[in-house]
């Protein structure tokens, strides 16, 4: 069952079309990798599933509702259930870790300071950043920071993860903290699309991938498949022979 | 001839842009209004605000305040003392503070202050993605953002220009007995005839209109930083230009409402 749903998908900004007629599915529980040359438009793609950027024409469809056209107090409902994760983490720097975890758990919720407490801890704990609550952004490093931009996006446990590039950026141990996370989400059925150009995370932790090349999707198959044909795209990407 | 081409598309931009703004500001408007309405209301973060705006506002007022009172002072009394004038000093300090020097130096004051605060904190929130993440984290950024700026400005003002006024009298009195030999208690008892509650309500029902010329035009270009840190600089600029300008255009017509008012009570 397809839990996201992007149809005929286009986009310009002023007179640059980004996107001309953009396709896909995902499926209950799978990862995406949504790759592709910089500058095709991969991230404006994953804001516009959470209603960041509107689609020109097409449709996009979260678990079967359609977000293309909603109000931003009717995507309040698809955002709680849709995680994004920001490239750079996107922490509001004038509130420490804990602040900043517990920010969707004040918006959203009734929990009681000691029920956050908990959430919060124990979720910092997974992420080996139970050290950092008391922390502003500021004084964390782009690894931490990214964990903790990870750790702030699933608090309301989401249905749906999308990842901008998390390990963009990041030395080989953060990077490998990164996979972890996300495989351990994976784990837990979590559907989720990837963009990234960092290929070994991609290949370790998608079921399937869609490369974005000239306004459309030029390919999609799952990982082994993809792999496996020498001229694939994604293998071309991956050799550097294609942006 | 390339300029035959590109000067009308200038000439457009010169009359686009202004008019695009505008627009921008009438939808911000709109939203700020439509989401006053509707819950949840940030009280904490309005206080913040309250104290960034007001409280931390205080020593700079208080500096503007007593220095224009006592210049004023000065002016007036220097240039009456050839008529011997001096005795209507008081009358003139307080009648100019209240109702025009008051509210236009502290809405200055807080336009270069709290206008550029506003747009530069926006409008790095929105280069380094908080803006986005607000959003994304199922929150409204006029809520929690622009509500409570706008809000806190139209409070802290007034109360500014109220503090101002009874500053400004007392560099005044302080000019008036030191350096024009008038007696305190006749610079007090002079000056307390003259204002009155209407200059009270002119001066601070200005000060309202003054607080949405600083705020709404600084949300305006926070949120509207588009290609990273140096339209930050550009957008603080902008905040308080706009404010600055609306301040001094907006007190005559406003100068003027308040006295047609005055005439219909």
């Amino acid at each position: 069952m397809a839990v996201i749903e992007i149809n005929n998908f286009k986009k310009s900004f002023g007179t640059k079309q980004v996107h001309d007629g953009v396709n896909f599915t995902v499926n209950k529980g799978e990862c995406l990798g949504l790759v592709g040359g910089s500058g095709a438009g991969k991230s404006v793609i994953l804001r516009s599933l959470i209603g960041l950027e509107k689609a020109d024409a097409g449709s996009i469809l979260i678990n079967s509702v359609d977000i293309t056209h909603m109000s931003e107090n009717d995507l309040v409902e698809i955002r709680k259930k849709v995680a994004y994760v920001f490239q750079n983490g996107a922490l509001f720097d004038s509130m420490t870790v804990f602040d900043n975890l517990a920010y969707s758990l004040r918006a959203h919720t009734k929990m009681t300071y000691d029920q956050m407490d908990k959430k919060i801890s124990d979720q910092l704990d997974e992420f080996g950043l139970l050290s950092a609550k008391k922390l502003y952004p500021s004084e964390l490093s782009g690894g931490m920071q990214k964990r903790v931009g990870l750790a702030r996006a699933i608090m309301m446990d989401p249905d749906v993860i999308l990842y901008d590039e998390p390990t963009a950026g990041l030395d080989p141990y953060n990077t490998l903290k990164i996979q972890e996370l996300i495989l351990r989400l994976k784990a837990k059925k979590v559907t989720s699309i990837l963009v990234t150009h960092d290929m070994p995370t991609g290949i370790a932790v998608c079921d399937r991938f869609v490369f974005l090349q000239n306004k459309v999707i030029s390919e999609n198959g799952t990982t082994q498949e993809l792999l496996a044909q020498p001229n694939s795209l994604v293998n071309q990407f991956i050799k550097g022979q294609i942006v | 001839m390339p300029t035959t081409n590109t000067e009308p598309n200038k000439l457009m931009k010169y009359v686009e842009d202004p008019l695009l703004e505008l627009g921008g500001i009438t939808e911000l408007v709109k939203s700020f209004l439509a989401e006053l309405r509707t819950k949840p209301f940030y009280f904490n973060l309005l206080i913040d605000q309250i104290y960034f705006i007001g409280v931390k506002s205080l020593p700079l007022i208080i500096i503007t305040a007593i220095s224009s009172g006592m210049v004023l002072a000065l002016q007036y009394g220097l240039g009456l003392e050839k008529f011997g004038g001096k005795p209507y000093v008081p009358r003139l300090v307080a009648s100019s503070i209240l109702r025009e020097m008051g509210p236009v130096f502290t809405g200055l004051m807080i336009a270069a202050r709290v206008g550029a605060g506003i747009a530069s904190e926006i409008g790095s929130m929105v280069v380094t993605q908080q803006i986005d993440a607000m959003r994304a984290l199922g929150t409204s950024p006029i809520k929690r953002i622009v509500i409570p700026r706008i809000l806190a400005t139209v409070i802290a003002l007034p109360i500014l220009v109220g503090i101002c006024a009874v500053i400004g009298n007392i560099g005044g009195l302080i000019i008036g007995h030191y350096e024009l030999g008038l007696d305190p208690s006749f610079y007090f008892r002079r000056m307390m005839e003259t204002s009155n509650i209407k200059d009270y309500v002119a001066g601070m029902g200005k000060s309202v209109f003054f607080a949405l010329f600083i705020s709404i035009p600084a949300c305006y270009y926070g949120l509207n930083v588009k290609n990273g840190t140096k339209e930050v600089g550009l957008a603080t600029t902008k905040a308080v230009v706009a404010g600055s300008l609306l301040i001094f255009v907006g007190d005559f017509f406003l100068s003027k409402l308040f006295w047609v008012i005055e005439k219909w009570l």
